[in-house]
């Protein structure tokens, strides 16, 4: 139950599935779902007590146990407290009952497991302006526990299986006793059955964005931010994808999750819903930003070496639209620096020369700053912003080469 | 989680049988531990799971349990009758003098590793630099320090899955061996499926010296080739796997391995 992941195994159902799926035509979109309507399923402190809900908590035991030991999680007590007490706000009733691990992955995603644990992503904490925006995605992933998707959908999948199996077996009997084949719809129908497998899938991710709108609601994040996240992550993928000469894409029958264009639409209108007028909504961004300023040149430092330019540009400028600042301006420099095209260079000099301007540069912004004025031929300025880098940075990997360039 | 490929890929690799099959490969050089060795098994890694109607794995905890408690006895009286001292940790802080990070780097290695030699050894993907070369394959010093820290001789790791078909897999075998009498003849659907693995780590070099693969898989289903949740099944299963440990062939035939040492690791 992740926020948006992708399963490689459906582009093999699609080779052998498209054609067909595109005569069928049961891609309809689904009606949205009242938050109000949304109720938890679940108590504090559930344990499962049916026999394949048990067997599903069992064999999550030795997974979370490696991924709460695995090196990719970050180990900051800080943002891991921080984290816990996001989900201790919107995890409804189970709030006291989660674990949240921190990921070092520059993606955008997270998700939770069957037995109440939640990953996050670290490149979700990169887009996220504000606390209400990641209150909202992990409200979300505690919607899926707190309406007991993922044993709902193992009972469903178990369900159609099972049906698809018998009929299947009849059909197949049925038809050698009367002399008729069957064999086309017995395919028709196991087509029939991935995608209604699918359209639930979807049908809970919309539960989930409802009841994480509802969530926030309660908690007096303002609830659109839930939406706004979306909106970002369309303008990241356009962005992305413009670059690359390619089209987003924007949804199918064989999609496990709503298309975000859905999600967002959905989710304004969720907000627009439970906005109560006159209340006083907090989407905590001081809070948020002071928080994560420690990882945060980490997080741009993972986003831009991705070779992304197109999503990394968009997520600066989109940071920025809540003030520019030297570590924004820096990164900006870097992409264009690693994106290499003509022109590219000047833009770059011009990132870094903006971002020493702030009492934040960090101390790769004076070095890459620096060499621009070298280049430039204005020695005598470059030597003043190596020194500064030297000041910053004393124990630097390169402050030899750097005090050989100052001359 | 991390083994599913794997998982997936030997049981593809034996779709159509329907026995009992092994598969063990040696470090040119391997004899069998035999005496007073000191042998480390790393909690059997083992899951137990009903078979639904439709071919569906379910997990079952309780099976799960039963199984991993009948598999650690099963070990122990089987080494025993070898004479090494064997100790079975249930979790990685278990072990005094290494860090339960240390642990599980290895553990995670071998996991790897393990992944390398069954694609390359059991599904057909083989190198042409590792002809003739038995089990080359190492875990580095990351093993060795855990030899040295412990004092271990090996570390044993062991991986097991059984699926029990459910009643209602059964009922449709029947119901497809019942179309054989109007011509539709389906009861081999895919029943009971176990597989099992072990790797031995020689804790002094870091080299996986041994590696076997047990598969007892029915394509009816009702027909079973053991059951890991009874103490005579886990018997069975590490009798399979680890009972007839056998020699490299560098050792067997008498062949002193020529060449530079440094080539092998």
């Amino acid at each position: 139950m992740c926020l948006r992941c992708v399963e490689v195994t459906r582009r093999a159902m699609l080779l052998g599935g498209a054609a067909a799926a595109a005569s069928i035509g049961t891609g309809a979109a689904q009606a949205r779902i009242r938050p109000q309507d949304m109720v938890p399923l679940i108590g504090p402190g559930f344990k499962p007590t049916d026999r394949d809900e048990m067997g599903l908590w069992k064999e999550m035991e030795r997974a979370e146990e490696e991924i709460a030991g695995s090196n990719l999680v970050i180990e900051d007590p800080r943002l891991a407290g921080y984290l816990k007490n996001v989900i201790g706000t919107v995890g409804g009733p189970a709030a006291q009952d989660f674990r949240i691990y921190l990921v070092r992955i520059p993606d955008f995603n997270a998700m939770m497991f069957p037995s109440g644990f939640a990953v996050v992503f670290s490149g979700l904490l990169l887009r996220m302006r504000n606390e209400a925006q990641l209150a909202g995605v992990i409200a979300h992933e505690s919607g899926h526990f707190l309406r007991r998707h993922m044993i709902r959908s193992w009972r469903d999948e178990r369900r159609k299986t099972d049906l698809l199996a018998i009929g299947s077996m009849l059909a197949g009997i049925g038809g050698a006793g009367a002399g008729v084949y069957l064999g086309d719809y017995v395919q028709l129908a196991q087509l029939g059955t991935l995608l209604s497998l699918f359209q639930y899938s979807r049908g809970m991710e919309a539960e989930a964005d409802a009841m994480g709108a509802k969530l926030m609601e309660q908690n007096n994040y303002p609830p659109v931010e839930m939406s706004n996240v979306w909106q970002q992550l369309i303008g990241e993928e356009n962005a992305s994808a413009r670059y690359r000469g390619k089209h987003r894409h924007k949804g199918g029958l064989f999609d496990t999750h709503p298309s975000s264009d859905a999600r967002m639409a959905d989710l304004r209108a969720d907000a627009l819903e439970l906005t109560v007028p006159g209340k006083v909504y907090d989407a905590r961004r001081e809070r948020y930003l002071s928080t994560i300023a420690q990882i945060r040149p980490t997080l741009l430092d993972d986003q831009v070496k991705l070779n992304d330019p197109g999503a990394s540009q968009y997520l600066i400028d989109t940071l920025a639209l809540d003030g520019w600042n030297g570590l924004l301006r820096f990164y900006e420099g870097e992409v264009w620096r690693l994106r290499n095209r003509p022109g590219d260079d000047i833009r770059a000099d011009q990132s870094y020369a903006a971002a020493v301007v702030y009492p934040d540069a960090p101390a790769d912004a004076w070095r890459w700053h620096g060499i621009s004025l070298m280049k430039q031929g204005r020695s005598a300025e470059a030597k003043a912003a190596f020194t500064r880098y030297l000041t910053m940075k004393p124990d630097a990997p390169d402050a030899a080469w750097v005090r050989q360039m100052m001359g | 989680m991390r083994s599913l490929g794997l998982v997936t890929a030997l049981l593809a690799s034996v779709a159509l049988s329907a026995c009992v099959q092994t598969k063990q490969y040696a470090d040119l050089q391997f004899t069998p531990p035999q005496g007073d060795y000191k042998l480390l098994v790393l909690r059997p890694d083992v899951t137990v799971g009903s078979l639904t109607t439709g071919g569906m794995v379910e997990p079952r905890a309780d099976w799960t349990d039963q199984a991993r408690a009948s598999i650690v006895a099963a070990l122990r009286a089987q080494q025993a009758a070898h004479g090494g001292k064997v100790t079975v940790i249930e979790h990685r802080n278990e072990v005094p003098g290494v860090t339960a990070q240390e642990l599980a780097d290895v553990e995670r290695l071998n996991a790897a590793v393990d992944e390398s030699i069954v694609v390359h050894k059991y599904l057909g993907d083989y190198l042409p630099t590792k002809r003739g070369k038995g089990l080359e394959w190492t875990l580095g010093q990351g093993a060795v320090r855990l030899g040295q820290k412990t004092g271990y001789d090996y570390a044993l790791f062991l991986h097991g899955e059984d699926q029990v078909a459910s009643g209602g897999r059964i009922a449709l075998g029947v119901l497809g061996l019942a179309g054989c009498i109007v011509g539709f003849c389906a009861p081999n659907i895919g029943g009971a499926q176990q597989l099992d693995y072990a790797s031995l780590v020689d804790l002094k070099t870091g080299q996986v010296v041994w590696f076997n693969v047990v598969l007892a898989g029915s394509q009816v289903p009702g027909i079973k080739f053991g059951d890991l949740r009874t103490p005579q099944g886990a018997a069975q299963m590490i009798d399979r796997l680890l009972g007839r440990m056998k020699p490299g062939t560098g050792v067997s035939k008498g062949v002193v391995m020529t060449g530079d040492p440094q080539e092998k690791h």
